[in-house]
């Protein structure tokens, strides 16, 4: 089974994991994408976004697992063909929540190259940002490394 | 009675008409959010429509630039599978009737 193992900077990533456990309570009981499902009939709606809040909130436990007593004691999080899925895709909904509540104010062109001066946003939009780069990142190592495991899941 | 009458000679022709509708052919499109990353988008083409890379790609661009691509087109009850996939990866995904069909 193919595994990546990252060891990341404790004092700059711990400080981030207050924002994501938050980001993942207000995501609980309201889908990351609020449109889905809108072209249904209402009692197909229902069970329809029941169920993806079923799977995003899934998702989501399997990204705060990755930040466990062994995360802080050695710095490092793994990655293998069981959890790069769910993970890649708390990612997104997590992104999409930080962009919802607290990154609003930037500009969608400004978001989408990441030519931000983090030094010049005030809190707690700074951190948020911070957090937002963070999860693209593990976005982007999963898939660069696994993203055949996925595609073939 | 009488309304009770109206409404059993107009409900049929009301369903069929639904009925029509869902048989016909339906679009699935994406559209664009500031969010998600390109691989990522291409990732998920590739993997719940089996697309190569270059179709992926294509796709992942014409959203990009043209803020909607249409990705697959068929009957309704795939169609709908299909955005529930794209959904549940986040993806801003919608059905559109084909107005040609």
């Amino acid at each position: 089974m193919k595994k990546i193992e990252v060891k990341l900077s404790l004092p700059v990533v711990a400080p981030l994991l207050d924002v994501i456990k938050s980001t993942v309570d207000d995501l609980r009981g309201s889908l990351a994408a609020p449109s889905s499902g809108r072209d249904l009939d209402e009692d197909l709606r229902e069970v329809w976004v029941d169920s993806l809040l079923v799977s995003q909130s899934g998702d989501c436990r399997t990204l705060l697992g990755l930040f466990d007593r062994d995360f802080f004691s050695t710095g490092v999080i793994s990655f293998d063909e069981t959890n790069a899925e769910p993970i890649v895709r708390a990612c997104a909904a997590v992104r999409l929540r930080l962009r919802e509540k607290y990154l609003k104010r930037l500009e969608d062109e400004s978001l989408e190259s990441g030519n931000i001066e983090l030094e010049t946003l005030p809190e707690p939009e700074r951190k948020a940002f911070m957090c937002y780069l963070f999860l693209a990142t593990i976005q982007e190592l999963i898939i660069q490394h696994l993203d055949s495991s996925i595609i073939e899941s | 009675m009488i309304v009770g009458q109206a409404k059993t000679t107009t409900a049929p022709s009301a369903r069929a008409e639904t009925e029509l509708a869902l048989q016909g052919l339906w679009h699935v499109v994406v559209l664009n959010d500031p969010v998600n990353l390109m691989s990522y988008v291409v990732m998920i083409f590739k993997k719940i429509f089996g697309f190569d890379e270059p179709t992926a790609r294509r796709h992942m661009l014409e959203v990009h630039e043209q803020g909607r691509s249409v990705v697959w087109t068929g009957l309704r009850e795939k169609a709908e599978a299909y955005v529930y996939s794209l959904q549940e990866w986040h993806l801003n995904a919608v059905l559109e009737p084909d107005e040609k069909n």
